[in-house]
């Protein structure tokens, strides 16, 4: 792998990024009303002292590019201002709340892309098995259920029906001074619930994708060659073939991340999940545009690392791409 | 296998419709929305009743009243009357928020898949841009900042959904440029405009209604999960506000956020048959395999 | 004595949208250990689908072997099990493939590629299957092969593909192989390389060996025997010298006048006018009929069959008539 390749892919990202904090700064300026009181969020509450510090901060009596270079510089060093409703620095906000959403969202994306291309796979055996048939199905339905649903659906189910996971937060109360593996171990059962309903639309897309990618790389030539050369059904498969047919999945499994990150917020707030989607959520109730403007430059700046590191591995897994630019 | 001897010349429009017509699923899915949308439209005019109105205990489970078979939400609202009432706003969300998605998407990706170079270059790295920011998310800052309507929540969901419109068009416009009928509309001295909308986009549509067949489910999903988490607007029923209502309650209530969830499901359910219906139209090759 | 491989009138059919067609028709051939039998025919005649049904590879469904035996030194391939195939394919017969550039698999490098048929079949290690392939490598003509084994097949050239898939079809000096149009994709000098190749990997294994070709000038260099086929049947067999010089079968004779004869002052190829027609519009009659210049009634209504009509085996009636 080039170094140049990832440098050059990585100023790409923070061009994106710096995209999003233009965006930002429109987004607020183009809003309906006075900027400052905007940002103060429309509680009714705020003070004319309040907002005269905003105008200050922010510099909104200066003009538009100098605003823009101040508020852009702020977000470099780390300042992305400070959340009126909630009494904290956004970037503090935050950082407790992205740890808890990156969890949930690679969980789902691993569960998804596993259980997804390992039903993928088995249906493409038999292209019109019962196994085919099933996925077809299945993905149609996956894809056509509204994913805050889902999760209430199994709220209603696990919460009494069938007690054995939790179905609210990511932590019991309880052990919240017990040892590090018993704590993991309280995470990951809560964890159940969100990853599973957040993966299963996604799941659905990746069976369904992958069965289309593996019928068409199992009548290619080299698989032929591989069975000519006495290799078993199940090194054809998962061998020779899927390491073709994951080229396609790869590339959607990086598109999808944003997408993964939008159903995470509603997941969140179905499941009280502690994290930015739940931030997101009460923030922009009380419309406290500071921290949901933090929470979308962070969720972007999620997006762009995906991207990068889809790019890169899709470097190494397609050999045809390395050393080229 | 070649079949030189049975070939019929048919309009390949006609052919799609032939494949469609057969195509059960497909069918189902017609049938399915179209029983939706009639309801919608229609279904107050057989079942009268306002969605807001508090019309009998809260709670109340489905079957236990007569006059309420699926019984009140938790003010005592009815759900029959929500339902009916609700689906008409994500419906027209859903529909317009489409156009929006596919004329933005369809105008940048053909300028881009057309003319290529620094025009692609730069509408494709816009794309990008877009592609990073998660898609409900920008549209809940949109909605919020332009305050929740019909129209605002249509036009968040059309600006946060066209990249990918944008890139199949593009993909398609580069595949067809190269092809004899436009070299030749060209040599005819026909205008790039012309040659854009009507040499090439007609030829490009299979994929695009494909694609804004499912872009309406898609943005259905979206209006339900705007209006879940009360970003819709606070003064029109619908079902994704229906269930968020009742959400607090759902220990204690199933009903309220099932039927409206399921007439959700059944929706973009639908959609997406006829979807699958008219991309199996289009490529009857794929369907063989 | 029996023939090392010994097909006897196998029947293969596909079902298809038009219902069953029979993509091979009793089909008989033998090759025996150090010989090449030459197996000719336009796309479409069945010489693939009888190197397929040899292989076990016949996909399945739609295809199916419907009668008739392959035995491989004795041993009944039809009713085979899938696991007996599995450890026969790649050891006792391997194929070369038309496609060089489509039959190694892109994201592996062509020494583990190699590396793999041997461990498939051997018990070494993977270390020495790597040092075996590397050798294989050095053995098919390919310079620096340390070196070359570390490539993707995207680096190397067409010729160095097919010289790797020779290398991975003789890693386990099987008795048979089979090559498929194995120079069809490459250029001509190369061609005439990969020839010598084969002729010399013969010599060195004792292989049988089946070329798969349409080309007549490979049969001439390369084959002992040469069966000619058309719309899934054997239509002449015999030595390549006699097919050569005296031809039997009209279609035989079109595909030697097809030969650019060198220096004879001819301007132009010749090409046999008409297409092969689809196996499910076959009749009952000669399937090359309505090609053929010496067509007379017979040739409609009864299928010729493969016998001796004087010179060497031809199915024709025409040819046994002696009306050519």
């Amino acid at each position: 792998m080039s170094t140049s390749f990832i440098l050059r892919r990585l100023g790409y990202g923070l061009l994106l990024m710096l995209g999003v904090v233009v965006l930002n700064f429109l987004l607020i300026r183009l809003a309906p009303g006075d900027p400052a009181v905007v940002i103060a969020g429309e509680m009714g509450g705020a003070t004319e002292e309040m907002l005269e510090s905003i105008r200050e901060e922010y510099g909104l009596n200066k003009p538009v590019l100098v605003q823009l270079w101040i508020y852009v510089s702020g977000v470099a060093q780390g300042n992305l201002g400070e959340s009126f409703f909630f009494n904290q620095p956004v970037s503090k906000l935050i950082a407790q709340r992205i740890g808890p959403t990156i969890l949930l969202v690679i969980s789902a994306q691993l569960l998804s892309i596993l259980i997804g291309v390992f039903l993928g796979v088995i249906a493409a055996r038999k292209p019109n098995g019962l196994m085919s048939g099933f996925v077809t199905v299945f993905a149609t339905i996956g894809y056509a259920v509204p994913v805050f649903w889902t999760g209430i659906m199994l709220i209603i189910l696990f919460a009494s029906a069938l007690p054995i996971f939790p179905v609210e937060g990511m932590q019991s109360v309880k052990l919240r001074d017990a040892p590090f593996f018993t704590q993991a171990v309280d995470v990951a059962h809560h964890l159940v619930l969100p990853a599973f309903t957040l993966a299963i639309i996604y799941l659905a897309q990746y069976a369904r994708l992958s069965r289309a990618s593996m019928l068409e790389v199992l009548g290619s030539d080299y698989i032929r060659t591989a069975r000519a050369k006495g290799a078993s059904e199940r090194s054809v498969l998962f061998r020779h073939a899927l390491r073709n047919a994951a080229l396609p999945i790869l590339t959607v499994a990086g598109l999808q991340f944003g997408n993964l990150i939008s159903g995470a917020l509603l997941v969140e707030t179905v499941f009280n999940w502690p994290g930015m989607g739940r931030l997101a959520f009460e923030s922009i109730l009380r419309r406290d545009y500071p921290t949901i403007m933090g929470v979308l430059f962070f969720a972007s700046a999620m997006v762009v690392v995906a991207n990068l590191l889809t790019d890169i591995s899709y470097r190494w897994a397609d050999p045809r791409l390395r050393g080229r630019s | 296998m070649s079949d030189m001897t049975d070939y019929k010349a048919e309009s390949p429009a006609r052919e799609a419709w032939r494949m469609f017509r057969r195509n059960v699923p497909a069918l189902a899915g017609v049938l399915i929305l179209g029983i939706i949308v009639l309801l919608t439209l229609y279904g107050q005019f057989f079942y009268a009743g306002d969605a807001f109105d508090v019309v009998w205990a809260p709670h109340e489970p489905p079957g236990a009243t007569a006059e309420y078979p699926l019984g009140t939400d938790y003010l005592g609202r009815d759900i029959i009357a929500g339902l009916l009432t609700g689906g008409g706003p994500t419906l027209a969300v859903g529909a317009v928020a489409a156009a929006i998605t596919m004329v933005i998407g369809i105008t940048l990706g053909a300028l881009a898949g057309f003319y290529g170079g620094w025009v692609d270059n730069l509408l494709m790295r816009i794309t990008e841009f877009f592609q990073v920011l998660p898609a409900l998310l920008f549209a809940m800052v949109l909605v919020t900042l332009f305050s929740p309507s019909l129209w605002t929540i249509a036009i968040a969901i059309g600006v946060v959904s066209w990249p990918q419109t944008a890139r199949l068009t593009r993909a398609e416009f580069f595949k067809i440029k190269e092809l004899e009928y436009v070299t030749a509309a060209r040599a005819i001295g026909a205008r790039n405009k012309r040659i854009i909308w009507t040499v090439i986009l007609p030829n490009a549509m299979p994929p695009l209604i494909v694609s804004a067949t499912l872009t309406i489910g898609v943005a259905i999903l979206f209006e339900a999960g705007l209006s879940f988490l009360g970003l819709g607007d606070p003064n029109v029923m619908s079902w994704g506000l229906m269930i968020g209502a009742n959400r607090e309650y759902i220990l204690d209530a199933w009903w309220p956020v099932t039927f409206p969830g399921l007439a959700i499901f059944f929706t973009v359910f639908a959609v997406s048959l006829i979807g699958d219906g008219l991309n199996d139209a289009f490529n009857p090759k794929l369907r063989e395999r | 004595m029996t023939a090392l491989l010994d097909i006897n009138d196998l029947r293969v059919t596909f079902n298809t949208r038009y219902g069953e067609v029979t993509a091979l028709d009793s089909v008989s051939l033998n090759v025996n250990a150090g010989e090449t039998l030459g197996v000719v025919g336009e796309s479409g005649c069945g010489k693939s689908i009888t190197a397929l049904a040899t292989m076990g590879l016949i996909p399945s469904p739609p295809g199916r072997i419907a009668g008739g035996s392959i035995k491989l030194a004795g041993e009944e391939l039809t009713g085979a099990s899938d696991a007996r195939l599995r450890a026969l394919r790649g050891a006792d017969i391997a194929m070369i493939f038309q496609e060089p550039m489509t039959s190694l698999n892109p994201v592996f490098t062509v020494g583990d590629q190699i590396a793999e048929a041997i461990m498939l079949h051997q018990k070494v290690s993977a270390a020495q299957a790597f040092k075996d392939a590397i050798a294989l490598l050095d053995r098919v003509g390919i310079p620096s092969p340390a070196e070359r084994a570390r490539d993707y097949p995207h680096q190397l050239s067409g010729g160095m593909r097919q010289r790797v898939m020779i290398a991975m079809a003789v890693s386990c000096r099987p008795k048979v192989l089979i090559a498929d149009e194995p120079t069809t994709a490459l250029d001509v000098t190369v061609q005439a390389q990969i020839f010598d190749l084969l002729n010399e990997i013969q010599r060195e294994f004792g292989a049988a060996i089946i070329l798969i070709t349409h080309d007549m000038g490979a049969i001439s260099e390369m084959a002992d025997r040469v069966a000619v086929m058309y719309a899934g049947r054997v239509i002449e067999q015999a030595r390549a010298d006699d097919v050569l010089d005296a031809p039997q079968h009209p279609y035989a004779r079109g595909l030697i006048d097809c030969i650019p004869a060198l220096g004879k002052g001819e301007t132009e190829l010749r090409e046999i006018p008409g297409v092969v027609p689809p196996l499910h519009l076959l009749g009952a009659g000669c399937a090359f009929a309505d090609r053929c210049a010496h067509k007379f009634a017979r040739c409609e209504s009864e299928k010729p069959l493969l016998a001796d009509h004087g010179h060497h085996p031809a199915a024709c009636h025409a040819v046994e008539e002696g009306r050519i």
